[in-house]
């Protein structure tokens, strides 16, 4: 186990390696730099200043001087400046990160706590009107864009109560009630979805787990529903549904966008494509090297929680 | 007929302002203001760079960094009209010309403090206006200088004494004063280097920085040493970032905000709002933002005066009002026209300019005649394309465009450039044609001329340049006489027309939208100089 988690550490180090060279690369194809947003707010271009101002950031080196000094800064645990807001990095991004994390959490509790048990039924009634109904309910789900299912919440709020959820962020230890409002709606929104996702992989799981022999061994024994049903049948049909809801995590962590704009919520995703747009290298870059190590970590996660589920699955060493 | 029907077009936005304004607005001077209150105001966007309004040319930084500043002179915030005759002092007690409008003095207000306790001096004057005109002596540089071409008649400065700064101009130019009124025309302190001020706010103004929480929100305190006595009213300000449009929208509607955004508001999203919450006051006015056409003359096929006047003659501005504005712009020249502007072409000038006649199918015959005297048939097609920023905003009057020249037998494929590169490409004369918004600061000629139009300037993107024309830009300026001038403005916008320099589609209108509780929030004819809310008060 302990060789197995170094192996998958060591692999995860190469990853984020090959990582930091496609993002450097790509920020570098994408046409324009945070020189040319600059003089584009102020409406004209000046071939002179603008070749200062790319000196005074030290976009003027050469790329590979310029992707080595990164990796020799984040190694030394310094994450540059932010060329737009002319601050650490590391300020900038510190406060985004626990907003994410906890609607990336909460999305992903929800959409358990809606999928797993919808999944469940739908599968023991299989071909009856609940599981019609519930069917029906999860094609909505993953029909509907999160963001289309904020705006419409948004919407019907302003419309219904006059109300809408605080404009900046409310932190728990501010007005925890306030808090507890602001994340649950997007994380609803959210939630929704992937709990559509989440339920028709327990509902198919769990109907081919349902056909083993060993199930049909326990019905047989007389043990009840409940037992054969939870015990036996879910805790087999789960890995597929645990690593369905690893991959969805961390796909949230990057693709809460256009969620957290509708709820403007300050979180990594907006700010990522508001820094995309500015061109601002330092906090893209670290922002998307945050996400992949979120990614490796999560997807380590579910590797060692196939373990715990399902004894049958050993690692190597 | 046509002059009839032009000014049912006139007629349409005034009277919708009249539908639309309710109590609030101007009668709020003559109700004793009240102290206290925060106002929760909006955002489009994060500021681009921060708080240095000298460094850029958006409204996303002057309206949140306005408060926190002043200017030497200000457009009267309480009146909607910005001339002359509406400039008030702030950190100029009095002013006067001297020598037949070559010096311009400054008396400047004792006992003003900066918001780090440093006190204001003639020094402070001295240090921004020589480092906006670039002075040999400077003694800073500012990274972006976008308006150094308006401080290009000033000679020199002097400061005889801490209190008095004197503008020594190469010739006399009456509208160097309306242009300092400007929010684009802030002092900077001196201790402070200019780079601070994307980060922080320095400044003498009504409202002190308390936080920027980046990409979040930004907001002020008042300021309690502030220079005027009982200003301001507010405690303070607060600007929500709130970057997706139905949010905001929404804000406004449930009351979490108390004022749009200027230049957001669009008719119909006045029209929802007006419905959905009738006691919202809405007041249109001109966001000093037009619409218009770049062609760039050094290159075929738009050296030739004739294709250039073609494109003027295809494209029916009121068609295009009513298609892309719902009918929230008002057609005009190179100047806003009255009665949203100061200093537009009046109704029977405009209706005798290329593209303006009120006969769109007239005009499109008369553009197809000189499409074919170009050189260009059915066989031989003229064959163009045109640039655009891939804002909606842009790709919608482009694809309008679009439509219009197919009719008269010129062929144009739309590209769309992304804000990284459009000015870079548009100040190269990287482009043959584009669909273009020009925002002008101050509604006054010079401020408008001397960038989009003079000959060198990098924001005259259709690299017009035209000798005469520059003469007449001189002549008008230095005119003393206002109805002279008046007259001179009259005379250029006509040949900026006939030259097919830059031909103007329409101004944008703005429905500036507050809840009623916010009094003495005027907007002006122009989007960038009514941000100081110094007067603002709610009267909650």
């Amino acid at each position: 186990m302990k060789t197995y988690v170094i192996q998958r550490l060591v692999i995860a180090v190469l990853t984020l390696l090959g990582m930091s060279v496609v993002i450097f690369t790509l920020l570098r194809l994408a046409p324009g730099d945070i020189v040319d947003i600059l003089f584009s707010t102020a409406g004209y271009v000046s071939p002179s200043e603008k070749q200062a101002i790319m000196k005074e950031l030290g976009i003027d080196r050469p790329y590979w001087v310029q992707y080595v000094d990164w990796l020799r800064q984040m190694l030394s645990g310094d994450l540059g400046k932010s060329y737009r807001y002319d601050q650490p990095a590391w300020q900038i991004i510190r406060p985004l990160v626990p907003v994410t994390l906890e609607l990336a959490a909460l999305s992903t509790l929800f959409a358990v706590l809606i999928g797993v048990p919808t999944g469940v039924i739908s599968a023991v009634r299989q071909d009856t009107p609940l599981d019609y109904v519930l069917r029906v309910f999860s094609l909505a789900g993953l029909s509907m864009p999160a963001f289309w299912l904020g705006m419409v919440i948004i919407l019907g709020l302003v419309t219904w109560f006059a109300w809408i959820p605080p404009l900046s962020y409310v932190s728990p230890a501010q007005d925890l009630k306030l808090h507890a409002v602001q994340f649950l709606l997007p994380a609803l929104a959210v939630g929704y979805r992937s709990s559509a996702l989440i339920m028709r992989i327990t509902r198919s799981s769990l109907l081919e787990v349902m056909r083993e022999d060993y199930i049909r061994t326990a019905w047989a024994k007389g043990q009840t529903g409940r037992v054969v049903i939870w015990r036996h049948a879910l805790k087999n049909a789960l890995l597929p549904v645990v690593t369905v809801i690893g991959i969805e995590f961390a796909f949230l962590i990057g693709g809460l966008v256009v969620t957290e704009t509708v709820f403007n919520l300050p979180g990594v995703a907006r700010f990522l494509v508001q820094a995309i747009l500015w061109r601002d290298y330092p906090i893209v870059q670290n922002l998307v090297m945050f996400i992949a190590i979120v990614v490796i970590l999560s997807n380590l996660l579910v590797d060692m929680l196939y373990g715990v589920l399902d004894p049958r699955v050993r690692y190597g060493g | 007929m046509s002059r009839a029907r032009f000014a049912l077009f006139s007629i349409i936005p005034l009277a919708l302002a009249a539908a639309f304004v309710g109590p609030g607005t101007s009668q709020s001077q003559s109700q004793t203001p009240k102290s206290g209150g925060v106002l929760n105001m909006m955002l489009r966007e994060e500021l681009s760079q921060g708080f240095s309004i000298h460094e850029t040319s958006t409204i996303s930084t002057v309206w949140p960094a306005m408060p926190c500043l002043n200017n030497l002179v200000l457009f009267d915030p309480l009146k909607k009209t910005e001339s002359v005759d509406t400039i008030i002092g702030e950190l100029a007690e009095k002013w006067s010309w001297q020598d037949n409008y070559r010096n311009l003095v400054f008396f400047l207000r004792k006992g003003v403090k900066w918001h780090d306790g440093q006190p204001f001096t003639s020094k402070d004057v001295k240090f921004t206006f020589d480092m906006l005109r670039e002075a040999p002596d400077a003694p800073a540089k500012l990274r972006i200088n976008p308006r150094k071409d308006w401080y290009a008649n000033i000679e020199a400065i002097e400061t005889p004494d801490t209190h008095t700064a004197v503008f020594r101009l190469k010739k006399p130019q009456p509208s160097l004063l309306l242009m300092l009124a400007s929010g684009y025309t802030p002092v900077y302190a001196a201790h402070v280097p200019p780079a601070e001020y994307r980060t922080n706010c320095v400044g003498t103004g009504p409202f002190k920085l308390k936080e920027w929480r980046k990409g979040e929100y930004v907001e002020f305190v008042k300021n309690p040493d502030y220079f005027v006595k009982g200003r301001p009213h507010l405690d303070g300000l607060k600007y929500f970032v709130i970057v997706e449009r139905g949010t905001r929208q929404a804000a406004i509607q449930a009351g979490k905000l108390d004022v749009s955004f200027p230049g957001e508001t669009t008719k119909t999203a006045a029209e929802q709002l007006k419905k959905a919450v009738p006691q919202l006051v809405i007041t249109p006015f001109s966001q000093n933002v037009a619409d218009n056409i770049i062609m760039n003359i050094k290159k075929p096929p738009f050296d030739n005066l004739k294709v250039r006047l073609a494109v003027s003659h295809a494209i029916d501005r009121r068609a295009l009002i009513q298609a892309v504005h719902q009918g929230g712009a008002v057609v005009g020249a190179a100047l806003a026209p009255k009665p949203w502007g100061f200093w537009g072409l009046a109704e029977k000038d405009l209706l005798g300019l290329p593209g303006y006649g009120a006969k769109a199918a007239e005009e499109k015959a008369l553009a197809r005649k000189l499409v074919a005297e170009a050189g260009f048939s059915r066989e031989k097609p003229l064959k163009v394309e045109i640039v655009t920023r891939a804002i909606a905003v842009y790709v919608d009057m482009a694809s309008f465009v679009i439509n219009e020249l197919k009719q008269v037998g010129i062929e144009a494929t739309l590209k769309q450039i992304e804000t990284a590169q459009w000015h870079a490409m548009a100040t190269r004369g990287d482009y043959q044609i584009g669909a273009n918004l020009t925002g002008v600061g101050p509604d006054d000629p010079d401020a408008n001329y001397y960038e989009n139009y003079a000959c060198g300037s990098p924001r005259n993107y259709s690299q017009y340049c035209n000798e005469e024309v520059m003469k007449m830009f001189d002549a008008q300026s230095q005119e003393l006489d206002p109805k002279k001038r008046l007259a001179l403005n009259a005379a250029i916008q006509k040949k900026l027309e006939a030259d097919a320099a830059r031909p103007i589609l329409d101004w944008k209108l703005d429905y500036f939208t507050v809840w009623p509780h916010v009094k003495n929030l005027i907007p002006h004819q122009s989007i960038y100089n009514f941000g100081r809310m110094q007067e603002v008060w709610s009267d909650k």
